[in-house]
């Protein structure tokens, strides 16, 4: 007993330490860092601009309009087809400035400026000049985090807008993505523009991702092309975050990831 | 005169240089994190900046024992596991980094300051970016091949940024550590 009680006058000081900063670190860990992001917008406030303000990124705006085109032209041949066809009508976006980047190299994350004071909620997605960015995985008050389209762990279900095969993309941590097809011989050539599938649960149909750079049908078990995403992913200062909720929800979790 | 002063305060008061020590360290690690996110010009290599956390692992660990380094990398890793996602874990890294730098016993091989903590700093963010990269591996959900092209990119940028702007977190720290325990004494 005496022991003990020595042991623990010599080391109370250290313990209480100890168990402090661990104390601290899960939670930070449980609340997925809310008051670090909190306090980081605060502090980079004044540095960041208006996004009213800014200049847009005009060429990668041209590229975006063109592809949205593309897909319109192809999706109207459809929807003439289609009778009693209703138009859902455009949501309104927020402005977010991108505030920081990821706090860690294997991940492609992004952090925006508004969060859920602003109406941003989780499974929302980010526009920017050039296509879709992402989807809101994380939300403070203050900020919102997207999982870019670039991070290997995010799939989105595409398809090609010329010919309408569909597949998949998986980023490739640049501002590259591989697009695995479902079809065994899709019709696809270098240029053609690919943009969100009707299939995907988390993105809304036909929305610009951005162009086929390179095709490898040999590719086993499915044929595979490369993407080049049409956002500047690593020079953004600015996204629009869409409202968008899940017209599904994944029919099973534990089988795999929805596309 | 005045910093005079402030020093015999913190002699004669064990509690009070205890709390500055502890609001030091705390405002240190808040600093770390706080310039985790930014990607300031002169800062980044191909996207990807210094291991912050690292260095300031790096910086606890070297003179320390490895228990303690185990804890700061326990901490630190946590907390970055809240920033980012929680699988794979930086526990594990960071943990390592700790380890292996409280058991460097650096006075043995090294002794010019500014070079070796620069040179532990790049070991060290190559151990860890590797540890990462074998979780990503054991976990099977991405290509090998992939995992391990990217692993050459991070552990390479990373260390070679994280050993340079090692020292600007080494000397103050150091030095106020040291001022500490020369006061504890």
């Amino acid at each position: 007993m005496y022991i003990l009680r020595r042991w623990w006058d010599r080391h109370r000081l250290q313990i209480v330490l100890v168990s402090l900063a661990l104390g601290g670190a899960l939670l930070l860990r449980q609340t997925q860092g809310t008051a670090l992001f909190e306090v980081y917008q605060l502090l980079t406030r004044p540095f960041q601009g208006n996004p009213e303000k800014e200049a847009l990124l005009i060429n990668a705006q041209v590229v975006e309009l063109q592809q949205r085109l593309t897909e319109m032209e192809s999706q109207n041949q459809r929807l003439k087809e289609l009778l009693g066809y209703v138009s859902k009508g455009a949501k309104d976006g927020i402005t977010a400035p991108v505030v920081g980047r990821s706090a860690d190299h294997w991940w492609q994350h992004m952090i925006l400026g508004r969060g859920s004071q602003d109406g941003v909620k989780v499974g929302y997605i980010a526009m920017a000049p050039g296509g879709v960015v992402g989807r809101v995985v994380n939300v403070t008050p203050n900020t919102s985090r997207v999982l870019l389209l670039s991070d290997p762990s995010s799939q989105v279900g595409v398809t090609v807008s010329r010919s309408r095969y569909m597949g998949y993309i998986r980023g490739k941590s640049s501002n590259r993505a591989v697009m695995e097809f479902f079809d065994k011989v899709p019709d696809v050539r270098r240029g053609d523009v690919v943009t969100t599938s009707a299939l995907s649960q988390l993105f809304p149909a036909g929305l610009p991702i951005g162009r086929i750079e390179s095709v490898d049908l040999s590719k086993s078990p499915a044929p595979e092309a490369v993407v080049e995403l049409s956002t500047p992913m690593s020079s953004l200062e600015w996204a629009v975050i869409y409202p968008h909720t899940q017209s599904l929800p994944p029919a099973d979790a534990s089988l795999s990831e929805p596309l | 005169m005045i910093k005079r002063n402030f020093f015999s305060v913190l002699r004669d008061d064990p509690t009070k240089r205890l709390l500055l020590n502890c609001a030091v360290t705390v405002g240190s690690v808040l600093l770390c994190l706080l310039v985790l996110p930014t990607r300031l010009p002169g800062m980044e290599l191909a996207g990807i900046g210094p291991n912050w956390l690292l260095i300031w692992v790096v910086t606890w660990s070297v003179k320390r024992s490895m228990l303690q380094g185990a804890i700061a990398g326990l901490v630190l890793g946590l907390i970055q596991d809240g920033m980012t996602a929680n699988a794979p874990t930086h526990v594990f890294s960071l943990m390592l980094a700790g380890i292996l730098t409280a058991r460097l016993r650096k006075e043995r091989y090294l002794q010019e300051d500014f070079i070796s903590v620069a040179l532990i700093a790049f070991g060290m963010a190559v151990v860890a970016e590797t540890v990462t990269a074998i979780q990503y591996s054991i976990r099977g959900d991405r290509s090998l091949i992939d995992i391990w092209t990217y692993h050459q990119l991070i552990a390479l940028s990373s260390a070679i940024l994280s050993s340079l702007w090692a020292p600007i977190l080494y000397f103050p720290l150091n030095r106020w550590w040291q001022r500490m325990s020369a006061l504890e004494q």
